[in-house]
Protein backbone atom coordinates (compact mmCIF):
# COMPACT_ATOMS: atom_id res chain seq x y z
CA UNK A 1 0.00 0.00 0.00
CA UNK A 2 2.55 2.27 0.75
CA UNK A 3 4.83 1.72 -2.62
CA UNK A 4 1.59 2.34 -4.84
CA UNK A 5 1.62 5.63 -2.16
CA UNK A 6 4.83 7.88 -3.93
CA UNK A 7 2.69 7.60 -7.43
CA UNK A 8 -0.60 7.97 -6.31
CA UNK A 9 0.40 10.81 -4.47
CA UNK A 10 1.52 12.64 -7.32
CA UNK A 11 -0.50 11.83 -10.45
CA UNK A 12 -0.02 14.73 -12.04
CA UNK A 13 3.52 15.96 -11.56
CA UNK A 14 4.38 14.54 -14.77
CA UNK A 15 7.02 11.51 -14.56
CA UNK A 16 7.60 10.52 -11.19
CA UNK A 17 11.27 11.38 -10.21
CA UNK A 18 13.81 8.88 -10.58
CA UNK A 19 14.22 8.42 -6.69
CA UNK A 20 10.65 7.48 -6.06
CA UNK A 21 10.76 5.12 -9.27
CA UNK A 22 14.44 3.01 -7.98
CA UNK A 23 12.57 3.42 -4.59
CA UNK A 24 9.35 1.22 -5.99
CA UNK A 25 11.81 -1.28 -7.56
CA UNK A 26 13.92 -1.95 -4.24
CA UNK A 27 13.03 -4.84 -2.32
CA UNK A 28 11.09 -3.05 1.00
CA UNK A 29 12.17 -4.40 3.75
CA UNK A 30 10.42 -2.64 6.63
CA UNK A 31 7.36 -4.37 6.44
CA UNK A 32 9.61 -7.80 7.17
CA UNK A 33 11.23 -6.05 10.13
CA UNK A 34 7.95 -5.37 11.38
CA UNK A 35 5.91 -9.29 11.51
CA UNK A 36 9.20 -10.85 11.55
CA UNK A 37 9.30 -10.94 15.56
CA UNK A 38 5.57 -12.02 15.12
CA UNK A 39 6.44 -14.68 13.15
CA UNK A 40 9.09 -16.39 15.03
CA UNK A 41 6.96 -16.35 18.60
CA UNK A 42 4.21 -18.10 16.15
CA UNK A 43 6.34 -20.36 14.55
CA UNK A 44 8.73 -21.24 17.66
CA UNK A 45 6.23 -21.54 20.07
CA UNK A 46 3.32 -22.48 18.47
CA UNK A 47 3.29 -23.71 15.26
CA UNK A 48 6.29 -26.50 15.78
CA UNK A 49 4.96 -27.29 19.32
CA UNK A 50 1.58 -27.63 17.60
CA UNK A 51 3.14 -30.13 14.73
CA UNK A 52 5.40 -31.89 17.70
CA UNK A 53 2.45 -32.54 19.51
CA UNK A 54 0.45 -34.29 16.09
CA UNK A 55 3.83 -36.24 15.60
CA UNK A 56 4.69 -37.42 18.92
CA UNK A 57 1.73 -38.43 19.79
CA UNK A 58 2.54 -41.61 17.83
CA UNK A 59 5.60 -42.29 19.63
CA UNK A 60 6.39 -43.91 22.43
CA UNK A 61 7.62 -40.75 24.51
CA UNK A 62 8.72 -41.13 28.36
CA UNK A 63 11.05 -39.08 29.90
CA UNK A 64 12.29 -41.68 32.93
CA UNK A 65 11.89 -44.70 29.80
CA UNK A 66 14.03 -43.61 26.75
CA UNK A 67 14.64 -43.75 24.05
CA UNK A 68 11.64 -42.03 21.99
CA UNK A 69 10.47 -45.00 19.45
CA UNK A 70 7.57 -44.99 16.92
CA UNK A 71 4.44 -46.96 18.86
CA UNK A 72 1.35 -46.31 15.75
CA UNK A 73 -1.74 -45.87 18.00
CA UNK A 74 -0.46 -47.15 21.04
CA UNK A 75 -0.81 -44.09 23.41
CA UNK A 76 -5.01 -43.81 22.02
CA UNK A 77 -5.48 -47.55 22.37
CA UNK A 78 -4.27 -47.08 26.00
CA UNK A 79 -6.09 -44.05 26.75
CA UNK A 80 -9.16 -45.30 25.85
CA UNK A 81 -8.01 -48.54 27.22
CA UNK A 82 -7.82 -46.41 30.40
CA UNK A 83 -11.12 -46.10 33.28
CA UNK A 84 -10.18 -43.27 34.28
CA UNK A 85 -9.48 -41.10 30.96
CA UNK A 86 -12.69 -42.72 29.95
CA UNK A 87 -14.47 -41.54 32.96
CA UNK A 88 -13.27 -37.87 32.71
CA UNK A 89 -14.44 -38.07 28.96
CA UNK A 90 -17.69 -38.68 30.37
CA UNK A 91 -17.02 -35.64 32.68
CA UNK A 92 -15.72 -33.81 30.16
CA UNK A 93 -19.15 -34.32 27.82
CA UNK A 94 -20.96 -33.28 30.94
CA UNK A 95 -18.91 -29.88 31.91
CA UNK A 96 -19.61 -29.43 27.66
CA UNK A 97 -23.49 -29.72 27.86
CA UNK A 98 -23.89 -28.12 30.68
CA UNK A 99 -21.75 -25.28 30.70
CA UNK A 100 -22.59 -24.41 26.77
CA UNK A 101 -26.34 -24.73 27.38
CA UNK A 102 -26.48 -22.61 30.87
CA UNK A 103 -23.79 -19.58 29.95
CA UNK A 104 -25.79 -19.29 26.29
CA UNK A 105 -29.30 -19.29 28.34
CA UNK A 106 -27.73 -16.92 30.79
CA UNK A 107 -25.95 -14.68 28.40
CA UNK A 108 -29.52 -14.77 26.24
CA UNK A 109 -31.37 -13.13 29.37
CA UNK A 110 -28.71 -11.05 30.44
CA UNK A 111 -28.11 -9.57 27.11
CA UNK A 112 -32.02 -8.75 26.29
CA UNK A 113 -31.56 -7.05 30.18
CA UNK A 114 -29.50 -4.53 28.71
CA UNK A 115 -30.77 -4.44 25.29
CA UNK A 116 -31.81 -0.68 25.68
CA UNK A 117 -30.58 2.02 27.22
CA UNK A 118 -31.24 3.06 30.90
CA UNK A 119 -30.31 5.02 33.85
CA UNK A 120 -27.05 3.19 35.14
CA UNK A 121 -26.61 0.27 32.28
CA UNK A 122 -22.71 0.89 31.87
CA UNK A 123 -21.95 0.59 36.11
CA UNK A 124 -24.13 -2.80 35.25
CA UNK A 125 -22.19 -3.53 32.50
CA UNK A 126 -18.73 -2.92 34.61
CA UNK A 127 -20.21 -5.62 37.26
CA UNK A 128 -21.32 -7.75 34.62
CA UNK A 129 -17.64 -8.40 33.40
CA UNK A 130 -16.28 -8.79 36.73
CA UNK A 131 -16.84 -12.37 36.84
CA UNK A 132 -14.98 -12.56 33.20
CA UNK A 133 -11.74 -10.90 34.41
CA UNK A 134 -10.45 -12.72 37.19
CA UNK A 135 -8.22 -15.89 37.54
CA UNK A 136 -10.35 -18.88 37.25
CA UNK A 137 -8.32 -20.47 40.22
CA UNK A 138 -9.05 -17.75 42.97
CA UNK A 139 -12.76 -17.94 41.49
CA UNK A 140 -12.39 -21.33 42.62
CA UNK A 141 -11.31 -20.94 45.97
CA UNK A 142 -14.39 -18.12 46.03
CA UNK A 143 -16.59 -20.65 45.49
CA UNK A 144 -15.27 -23.16 47.82
CA UNK A 145 -16.59 -20.61 50.27
CA UNK A 146 -19.89 -21.28 48.87
CA UNK A 147 -19.97 -25.06 48.63
CA UNK A 148 -18.08 -25.85 51.25
CA UNK A 149 -19.58 -28.79 53.47
CA UNK A 150 -18.81 -27.56 57.12
CA UNK A 151 -18.45 -23.22 56.18
CA UNK A 152 -20.11 -22.53 52.88
CA UNK A 153 -22.81 -19.98 52.42
CA UNK A 154 -25.42 -22.19 50.71
CA UNK A 155 -25.47 -25.04 53.50
CA UNK A 156 -25.66 -21.92 55.41
CA UNK A 157 -28.71 -20.42 53.95
CA UNK A 158 -30.17 -23.70 53.00
CA UNK A 159 -30.39 -24.57 57.29
CA UNK A 160 -31.82 -21.11 57.99
CA UNK A 161 -34.75 -21.09 55.77
CA UNK A 162 -34.92 -24.97 57.51
CA UNK A 163 -34.88 -26.67 53.51
CA UNK A 164 -32.08 -28.76 55.04
CA UNK A 165 -31.50 -30.27 59.00
CA UNK A 166 -27.43 -31.52 58.25
CA UNK A 167 -24.92 -29.62 56.09
CA UNK A 168 -24.82 -31.64 53.19
CA UNK A 169 -21.33 -32.21 51.35
CA UNK A 170 -21.74 -30.94 47.29
CA UNK A 171 -18.27 -31.66 46.09
CA UNK A 172 -17.14 -34.87 45.45
CA UNK A 173 -19.68 -37.16 46.47
CA UNK A 174 -22.30 -37.31 44.12
CA UNK A 175 -20.31 -37.33 40.20
CA UNK A 176 -23.57 -35.40 38.86
CA UNK A 177 -23.59 -32.77 41.83
CA UNK A 178 -19.80 -32.22 41.39
CA UNK A 179 -19.44 -31.44 37.94
CA UNK A 180 -22.08 -29.20 38.46
CA UNK A 181 -20.90 -27.03 40.92
CA UNK A 182 -17.70 -27.37 39.61
CA UNK A 183 -19.54 -25.79 35.96
CA UNK A 184 -21.31 -23.97 37.41
CA UNK A 185 -18.38 -21.98 39.02
CA UNK A 186 -16.98 -21.56 35.18
CA UNK A 187 -20.58 -20.87 33.66
CA UNK A 188 -19.87 -17.54 36.39
CA UNK A 189 -16.36 -16.76 34.18
CA UNK A 190 -17.59 -17.35 30.63
CA UNK A 191 -20.85 -15.95 31.25
CA UNK A 192 -20.34 -11.86 30.59
CA UNK A 193 -18.50 -12.68 27.58
CA UNK A 194 -21.46 -14.65 25.79
CA UNK A 195 -23.57 -11.61 27.15
CA UNK A 196 -21.52 -9.37 25.57
CA UNK A 197 -21.61 -11.33 22.10
CA UNK A 198 -25.04 -11.96 22.44
CA UNK A 199 -25.35 -7.88 23.11
CA UNK A 200 -23.79 -6.89 19.83
CA UNK A 201 -25.79 -8.55 17.89
CA UNK A 202 -28.99 -7.43 19.91
CA UNK A 203 -28.41 -3.91 19.16
CA UNK A 204 -27.86 -4.32 15.82
CA UNK A 205 -31.60 -4.98 15.54
CA UNK A 206 -33.42 -2.45 14.47
CA UNK A 207 -36.34 -0.21 16.82
CA UNK A 208 -38.61 -0.66 13.89
CA UNK A 209 -38.88 -4.16 13.92
CA UNK A 210 -40.00 -3.94 17.53
CA UNK A 211 -42.42 -1.07 16.88
CA UNK A 212 -43.89 -2.78 13.80
CA UNK A 213 -44.68 -5.84 15.98
CA UNK A 214 -46.08 -4.21 18.70
CA UNK A 215 -48.31 -2.45 16.63
CA UNK A 216 -49.34 -5.26 15.12
CA UNK A 217 -50.21 -6.51 18.67
CA UNK A 218 -47.62 -8.88 19.13
CA UNK A 219 -46.81 -10.04 23.12
CA UNK A 220 -43.48 -9.35 24.05
CA UNK A 221 -42.79 -13.13 24.63
CA UNK A 222 -43.79 -13.06 20.32
CA UNK A 223 -41.56 -10.49 19.96
CA UNK A 224 -38.58 -11.98 21.44
CA UNK A 225 -39.28 -15.34 19.77
CA UNK A 226 -39.68 -13.97 16.33
CA UNK A 227 -37.22 -11.09 16.58
CA UNK A 228 -34.44 -11.49 18.88
CA UNK A 229 -33.67 -14.46 19.04
CA UNK A 230 -33.71 -15.07 15.14
CA UNK A 231 -31.36 -11.84 14.40
CA UNK A 232 -29.40 -12.72 17.27
CA UNK A 233 -28.13 -15.83 15.85
CA UNK A 234 -24.81 -14.61 14.61
CA UNK A 235 -23.58 -13.54 18.46
CA UNK A 236 -25.18 -16.71 20.34
CA UNK A 237 -22.89 -18.90 17.41
CA UNK A 238 -20.13 -16.97 18.33
CA UNK A 239 -20.69 -17.28 22.27
CA UNK A 240 -21.58 -21.52 22.02
CA UNK A 241 -18.30 -21.48 20.13
CA UNK A 242 -16.17 -19.68 23.00
CA UNK A 243 -18.00 -21.86 25.57
CA UNK A 244 -17.49 -24.82 23.96
CA UNK A 245 -13.65 -24.08 23.43
CA UNK A 246 -13.52 -22.97 27.40
CA UNK A 247 -15.61 -26.27 28.65
CA UNK A 248 -13.96 -28.84 26.63
CA UNK A 249 -10.53 -27.55 28.08
CA UNK A 250 -11.62 -26.53 31.48
CA UNK A 251 -8.91 -27.34 33.80
CA UNK A 252 -8.25 -24.55 36.69
CA UNK A 253 -11.31 -25.37 38.30
CA UNK A 254 -11.97 -28.52 38.77
CA UNK A 255 -8.34 -28.65 39.84
CA UNK A 256 -9.32 -26.35 42.65
CA UNK A 257 -12.38 -27.67 43.82
CA UNK A 258 -12.19 -30.95 42.93
CA UNK A 259 -9.48 -31.65 45.59
CA UNK A 260 -7.94 -35.15 45.59
CA UNK A 261 -11.10 -36.18 45.02
CA UNK A 262 -11.12 -37.34 41.23
CA UNK A 263 -15.04 -37.02 41.21
CA UNK A 264 -15.19 -34.87 38.31
CA UNK A 265 -12.03 -35.13 36.75
CA UNK A 266 -11.62 -33.15 33.31
CA UNK A 267 -9.83 -34.27 30.18
CA UNK A 268 -7.53 -31.56 30.91
CA UNK A 269 -6.47 -32.37 34.00
CA UNK A 270 -5.86 -36.12 33.20
CA UNK A 271 -3.47 -34.35 30.37
CA UNK A 272 -1.58 -32.92 32.88
CA UNK A 273 -1.40 -35.67 35.27
CA UNK A 274 -0.34 -37.84 33.12
CA UNK A 275 2.21 -35.81 31.29
CA UNK A 276 3.59 -34.24 34.47
CA UNK A 277 3.05 -36.27 37.31
CA UNK A 278 3.53 -40.48 35.46
CA UNK A 279 5.41 -38.74 33.09
CA UNK A 280 4.17 -40.48 29.98
CA UNK A 281 4.45 -37.25 26.97
CA UNK A 282 3.19 -39.67 24.68
CA UNK A 283 0.16 -40.93 26.01
CA UNK A 284 0.09 -36.41 27.56
CA UNK A 285 0.26 -36.03 23.48
CA UNK A 286 -2.57 -37.96 22.26
CA UNK A 287 -4.88 -37.25 24.93
CA UNK A 288 -3.94 -33.08 24.08
CA UNK A 289 -4.32 -34.15 20.35
CA UNK A 290 -7.74 -35.63 21.05
CA UNK A 291 -8.74 -32.68 22.80
CA UNK A 292 -7.95 -30.55 20.25
CA UNK A 293 -9.83 -32.38 17.15
CA UNK A 294 -12.77 -32.67 19.15
CA UNK A 295 -12.78 -28.85 20.18
CA UNK A 296 -12.08 -28.07 16.02
CA UNK A 297 -14.47 -30.76 14.83
CA UNK A 298 -17.27 -29.70 17.29
CA UNK A 299 -16.94 -25.59 16.70
CA UNK A 300 -17.10 -26.11 13.42
CA UNK A 301 -20.27 -27.99 13.25
CA UNK A 302 -21.83 -25.40 15.95
CA UNK A 303 -21.45 -22.45 13.62
CA UNK A 304 -22.73 -24.31 10.93
CA UNK A 305 -25.79 -25.42 12.63
CA UNK A 306 -26.44 -21.90 14.76
CA UNK A 307 -24.85 -19.33 12.35
CA UNK A 308 -27.11 -17.62 10.05
CA UNK A 309 -25.57 -14.33 8.24
CA UNK A 310 -28.03 -11.61 9.02
CA UNK A 311 -28.68 -8.83 6.80
CA UNK A 312 -31.28 -6.20 7.36
CA UNK B 1 -41.95 0.21 24.76
CA UNK B 2 -39.67 0.65 27.48
CA UNK B 3 -42.85 0.20 29.76
CA UNK B 4 -43.53 -2.79 28.34
CA UNK B 5 -40.79 -4.50 29.72
CA UNK B 6 -39.35 -2.60 32.64
CA UNK B 7 -40.66 -5.43 34.91
CA UNK B 8 -38.20 -7.86 33.27
CA UNK B 9 -35.67 -5.63 33.02
CA UNK B 10 -35.77 -4.86 36.45
CA UNK B 11 -35.82 -8.78 37.64
CA UNK B 12 -32.66 -9.07 35.00
CA UNK B 13 -30.82 -6.40 36.44
CA UNK B 14 -31.44 -7.39 39.76
CA UNK B 15 -30.39 -11.05 38.64
CA UNK B 16 -26.98 -9.70 37.25
CA UNK B 17 -25.62 -7.34 40.34
CA UNK B 18 -26.41 -10.64 42.52
CA UNK B 19 -25.32 -13.22 40.18
CA UNK B 20 -22.10 -11.11 39.33
CA UNK B 21 -21.56 -10.09 43.48
CA UNK B 22 -22.43 -12.31 45.97
CA UNK B 23 -19.59 -14.64 45.56
CA UNK B 24 -17.22 -11.66 45.71
CA UNK B 25 -19.18 -10.17 48.64
CA UNK B 26 -18.99 -13.67 50.40
CA UNK B 27 -14.88 -14.05 49.45
CA UNK B 28 -14.71 -10.61 51.06
CA UNK B 29 -17.00 -11.06 53.94
CA UNK B 30 -14.94 -14.26 55.25
CA UNK B 31 -11.59 -12.69 54.55
CA UNK B 32 -12.72 -9.87 57.29
CA UNK B 33 -13.17 -12.43 59.86
CA UNK B 34 -11.24 -14.68 62.34
CA UNK B 35 -11.14 -18.37 61.42
CA UNK B 36 -13.52 -19.01 64.86
CA UNK B 37 -16.45 -16.67 62.99
CA UNK B 38 -16.04 -18.26 59.98
CA UNK B 39 -16.31 -21.80 61.24
CA UNK B 40 -19.66 -20.72 63.07
CA UNK B 41 -23.02 -22.19 62.52
CA UNK B 42 -25.15 -20.88 60.61
CA UNK B 43 -22.36 -18.71 58.83
CA UNK B 44 -22.53 -14.92 59.54
CA UNK B 45 -23.61 -13.02 56.87
CA UNK B 46 -21.89 -9.65 57.86
CA UNK B 47 -18.92 -9.58 59.56
CA UNK B 48 -19.57 -9.45 63.46
CA UNK B 49 -16.47 -7.64 64.28
CA UNK B 50 -14.55 -6.96 60.75
CA UNK B 51 -10.94 -7.28 61.29
CA UNK B 52 -7.85 -7.09 58.71
CA UNK B 53 -6.08 -9.42 60.75
CA UNK B 54 -5.81 -11.72 57.51
CA UNK B 55 -4.45 -9.42 55.53
CA UNK B 56 -2.21 -8.10 57.98
CA UNK B 57 -0.64 -11.28 58.74
CA UNK B 58 -0.12 -11.70 54.78
CA UNK B 59 1.28 -8.13 54.13
CA UNK B 60 3.97 -7.93 57.36
CA UNK B 61 3.69 -11.26 58.91
CA UNK B 62 6.12 -13.35 59.19
CA UNK B 63 5.95 -16.93 58.39
CA UNK B 64 6.14 -19.34 55.23
CA UNK B 65 2.52 -18.63 53.68
CA UNK B 66 3.09 -14.91 53.99
CA UNK B 67 6.37 -14.66 52.38
CA UNK B 68 4.89 -17.06 49.85
CA UNK B 69 2.06 -15.34 48.68
CA UNK B 70 3.99 -12.16 48.98
CA UNK B 71 7.10 -13.16 47.05
CA UNK B 72 4.46 -14.68 44.66
CA UNK B 73 2.39 -11.43 44.24
CA UNK B 74 5.83 -9.83 42.78
CA UNK B 75 6.73 -12.63 40.30
CA UNK B 76 2.63 -12.05 39.24
CA UNK B 77 3.26 -8.01 38.53
CA UNK B 78 6.62 -8.86 37.05
CA UNK B 79 5.67 -11.35 34.54
CA UNK B 80 2.28 -9.74 33.82
CA UNK B 81 3.81 -6.34 33.25
CA UNK B 82 6.61 -7.84 30.91
CA UNK B 83 4.27 -10.07 28.85
CA UNK B 84 1.81 -6.80 28.11
CA UNK B 85 4.75 -4.63 27.31
CA UNK B 86 6.33 -7.23 24.77
CA UNK B 87 3.00 -8.37 23.53
CA UNK B 88 1.71 -4.37 22.92
CA UNK B 89 4.81 -3.54 21.69
CA UNK B 90 5.16 -6.55 18.74
CA UNK B 91 1.54 -6.85 17.66
CA UNK B 92 1.31 -3.00 17.02
CA UNK B 93 4.43 -3.70 14.89
CA UNK B 94 3.16 -6.13 13.35
CA UNK B 95 -0.67 -5.12 12.80
CA UNK B 96 0.63 -1.87 11.42
CA UNK B 97 2.43 -3.90 8.65
CA UNK B 98 -0.76 -5.97 8.23
CA UNK B 99 -3.14 -3.07 7.48
CA UNK B 100 -1.21 -0.53 5.72
CA UNK B 101 1.87 -2.75 3.55
CA UNK B 102 1.70 -4.93 0.87
CA UNK B 103 4.62 -7.58 1.65
CA UNK B 104 5.10 -11.41 0.03
CA UNK B 105 3.75 -13.89 2.76
CA UNK B 106 1.82 -10.90 4.14
CA UNK B 107 -1.94 -13.20 3.79
CA UNK B 108 0.00 -16.51 4.55
CA UNK B 109 0.99 -15.56 7.82
CA UNK B 110 -1.65 -13.50 8.61
CA UNK B 111 -3.80 -17.16 8.46
CA UNK B 112 -1.05 -18.70 10.48
CA UNK B 113 -1.76 -16.25 12.92
CA UNK B 114 -5.47 -16.62 12.84
CA UNK B 115 -5.05 -20.71 13.21
CA UNK B 116 -3.16 -20.34 16.39
CA UNK B 117 -6.20 -18.75 17.46
CA UNK B 118 -8.36 -21.55 16.83
CA UNK B 119 -6.49 -24.17 18.46
CA UNK B 120 -7.17 -24.94 22.46
CA UNK B 121 -3.81 -23.23 24.17
CA UNK B 122 -3.11 -26.35 26.41
CA UNK B 123 -2.72 -28.68 22.55
CA UNK B 124 1.13 -26.83 23.12
CA UNK B 125 1.27 -27.18 26.72
CA UNK B 126 3.55 -30.30 26.79
CA UNK B 127 5.86 -29.72 23.59
CA UNK B 128 6.36 -26.14 25.22
CA UNK B 129 7.68 -27.82 28.57
CA UNK B 130 10.29 -29.43 26.58
CA UNK B 131 11.45 -26.81 24.38
CA UNK B 132 12.04 -24.47 27.86
CA UNK B 133 14.16 -27.12 29.54
CA UNK B 134 15.73 -27.74 26.83
CA UNK B 135 16.85 -24.11 27.14
CA UNK B 136 17.00 -24.53 30.86
CA UNK B 137 14.05 -21.81 30.82
CA UNK B 138 11.85 -23.87 33.38
CA UNK B 139 11.36 -21.74 36.48
CA UNK B 140 12.52 -18.39 34.70
CA UNK B 141 11.12 -15.18 34.23
CA UNK B 142 11.87 -15.40 30.78
CA UNK B 143 10.91 -18.59 29.96
CA UNK B 144 6.88 -17.69 31.14
CA UNK B 145 7.35 -14.95 29.73
CA UNK B 146 8.11 -15.75 26.24
CA UNK B 147 5.41 -18.66 26.53
CA UNK B 148 2.55 -15.78 27.46
CA UNK B 149 3.75 -13.41 24.75
CA UNK B 150 3.39 -16.27 22.16
CA UNK B 151 0.10 -17.31 23.22
CA UNK B 152 -0.92 -13.56 23.50
CA UNK B 153 0.08 -11.96 20.59
CA UNK B 154 -2.09 -13.32 17.81
CA UNK B 155 -5.06 -11.95 19.68
CA UNK B 156 -3.21 -8.68 20.37
CA UNK B 157 -2.52 -8.74 16.71
CA UNK B 158 -5.84 -9.50 15.63
CA UNK B 159 -7.11 -6.46 17.94
CA UNK B 160 -4.77 -3.91 16.96
CA UNK B 161 -5.71 -5.33 12.84
CA UNK B 162 -9.34 -4.57 13.23
CA UNK B 163 -8.73 -1.35 14.88
CA UNK B 164 -5.96 0.21 13.05
CA UNK B 165 -7.78 -0.99 9.46
CA UNK B 166 -10.87 1.27 10.36
CA UNK B 167 -8.72 4.58 10.40
CA UNK B 168 -8.72 6.84 7.25
CA UNK B 169 -6.15 6.23 5.06
CA UNK B 170 -5.82 9.91 4.10
CA UNK B 171 -4.43 11.40 7.41
CA UNK B 172 -1.46 8.67 7.24
CA UNK B 173 -0.93 9.71 3.37
CA UNK B 174 -0.67 13.70 4.16
CA UNK B 175 1.79 12.95 6.46
CA UNK B 176 4.04 11.00 4.39
CA UNK B 177 3.44 13.69 1.63
CA UNK B 178 4.69 15.92 4.31
CA UNK B 179 8.01 13.87 4.25
CA UNK B 180 7.32 11.88 6.94
CA UNK B 181 9.16 8.37 7.34
CA UNK B 182 6.37 5.10 7.35
CA UNK B 183 7.84 4.76 11.15
CA UNK B 184 7.14 8.43 11.62
CA UNK B 185 3.40 8.00 10.60
CA UNK B 186 3.25 5.13 12.54
CA UNK B 187 4.52 6.50 15.94
CA UNK B 188 3.40 10.38 15.29
CA UNK B 189 -0.36 9.64 13.46
CA UNK B 190 -1.07 6.42 13.93
CA UNK B 191 -0.86 5.10 17.38
CA UNK B 192 -2.16 8.16 18.92
CA UNK B 193 -5.31 7.36 16.42
CA UNK B 194 -5.30 4.00 17.20
CA UNK B 195 -4.19 4.49 21.06
CA UNK B 196 -8.14 3.24 22.27
CA UNK B 197 -6.99 0.07 20.72
CA UNK B 198 -3.36 -0.05 22.04
CA UNK B 199 -4.77 0.78 25.64
CA UNK B 200 -7.78 -2.22 25.28
CA UNK B 201 -5.15 -4.79 23.95
CA UNK B 202 -2.77 -3.56 27.08
CA UNK B 203 -5.04 -4.60 29.55
CA UNK B 204 -6.72 -7.76 27.97
CA UNK B 205 -3.23 -9.21 27.73
CA UNK B 206 -2.75 -8.37 31.15
CA UNK B 207 -5.75 -9.57 32.46
CA UNK B 208 -5.29 -12.91 30.66
CA UNK B 209 -1.82 -12.70 31.88
CA UNK B 210 -2.97 -12.32 35.44
CA UNK B 211 -5.45 -15.29 35.03
CA UNK B 212 -3.02 -17.91 34.05
CA UNK B 213 -2.61 -21.09 36.10
CA UNK B 214 -1.65 -24.47 33.81
CA UNK B 215 1.05 -23.25 32.33
CA UNK B 216 2.77 -21.23 34.97
CA UNK B 217 2.11 -24.34 37.39
CA UNK B 218 3.95 -26.14 34.61
CA UNK B 219 6.68 -23.66 33.67
CA UNK B 220 7.41 -22.12 36.77
CA UNK B 221 6.22 -23.93 39.80
CA UNK B 222 8.70 -23.07 42.25
CA UNK B 223 8.98 -20.50 45.08
CA UNK B 224 11.10 -17.99 42.87
CA UNK B 225 9.02 -17.56 39.78
CA UNK B 226 5.54 -19.01 40.69
CA UNK B 227 2.22 -16.88 40.33
CA UNK B 228 0.22 -15.50 42.60
CA UNK B 229 -2.67 -17.84 41.29
CA UNK B 230 -0.20 -20.56 41.52
CA UNK B 231 0.87 -20.16 44.93
CA UNK B 232 -2.69 -19.73 46.51
CA UNK B 233 -3.79 -22.91 44.62
CA UNK B 234 -0.58 -24.50 46.24
CA UNK B 235 -1.91 -23.40 49.49
CA UNK B 236 -5.67 -24.89 49.20
CA UNK B 237 -4.43 -28.17 48.70
CA UNK B 238 -2.86 -27.98 51.63
CA UNK B 239 -5.98 -28.79 53.78
CA UNK B 240 -4.22 -27.15 57.33
CA UNK B 241 -4.14 -23.80 55.62
CA UNK B 242 -6.63 -21.53 57.73
CA UNK B 243 -9.61 -20.27 55.33
CA UNK B 244 -9.58 -16.44 56.53
CA UNK B 245 -5.99 -16.47 55.11
CA UNK B 246 -6.63 -18.41 52.01
CA UNK B 247 -9.64 -16.00 51.16
CA UNK B 248 -7.90 -12.98 52.29
CA UNK B 249 -4.96 -14.22 49.41
CA UNK B 250 -7.85 -14.62 47.14
CA UNK B 251 -9.06 -11.12 47.47
CA UNK B 252 -5.87 -9.99 47.13
CA UNK B 253 -5.59 -11.81 43.64
CA UNK B 254 -8.70 -10.55 42.67
CA UNK B 255 -8.50 -6.96 44.15
CA UNK B 256 -6.27 -6.02 41.20
CA UNK B 257 -8.27 -7.42 38.12
CA UNK B 258 -11.57 -6.24 39.80
CA UNK B 259 -9.91 -2.73 39.72
CA UNK B 260 -9.28 -2.86 36.27
CA UNK B 261 -12.66 -4.17 35.07
CA UNK B 262 -15.14 -1.71 37.06
CA UNK B 263 -12.75 0.83 36.10
CA UNK B 264 -11.71 0.40 32.54
CA UNK B 265 -14.61 -2.02 31.27
CA UNK B 266 -15.45 0.31 28.72
CA UNK B 267 -12.05 -0.39 27.14
CA UNK B 268 -12.40 -4.30 27.78
CA UNK B 269 -16.16 -4.23 25.85
CA UNK B 270 -14.67 -2.50 23.20
CA UNK B 271 -11.65 -4.71 22.98
CA UNK B 272 -13.27 -7.94 23.16
CA UNK B 273 -15.84 -7.12 20.78
CA UNK B 274 -13.78 -6.06 18.02
CA UNK B 275 -11.81 -8.77 18.79
CA UNK B 276 -14.30 -11.68 18.06
CA UNK B 277 -17.28 -10.29 16.40
CA UNK B 278 -15.46 -8.83 13.41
Amino acid sequence: MTVNLSTDTRPSAGPAPAAVRRRRRRFDALPYALVTPLALFIVALALIPAGVTIVQSFYRVQELNPPTVFAGLENFRRLFGDSTIRASMENTGLYVVIGVILSTVLGIVMAVTLQRRFRGRSLLIAVLILPWALPGVVEGIVWTGIWDSNTGLLNSVLNSLHLISDYHVFLGQNRLLTIFAIELVQIWQMTPLSTLLILASLQNIPDELYEAAYLDGSSTWAAFRRITLPLARPGIAIAMVQALIATLNVFDQPYVLNGAAQAGASLTEQTYYVSFQNLDFGEGYALSLLITVATLVIALGVVKLVYRPVEY
Amino acid sequence: MPQRRSWGRRLGVLFILLWSLVPLYWALNTSLQTDAQISSKPAHYVPPSPTLHNFHSLLVGSGEIPSTIRRSTINIFVECTAATIITVVLATLAAYAFARMKFRGRTLLFYAVLATMAFPAYTTLIPLYRIMSMFSLVNTYTGIVLVYVSGFLPLATWILHSYMTTLPVAIEEAGQVDGAGRMQVLWRIVLPLAWPGVVSTAIITFLFAWAQFLFPLVLSSDDSTQPLTVAIAALQGRHTVPFGLLSSAGVFAIAVPAVIAVLLNRYIVNGLLSGSVK
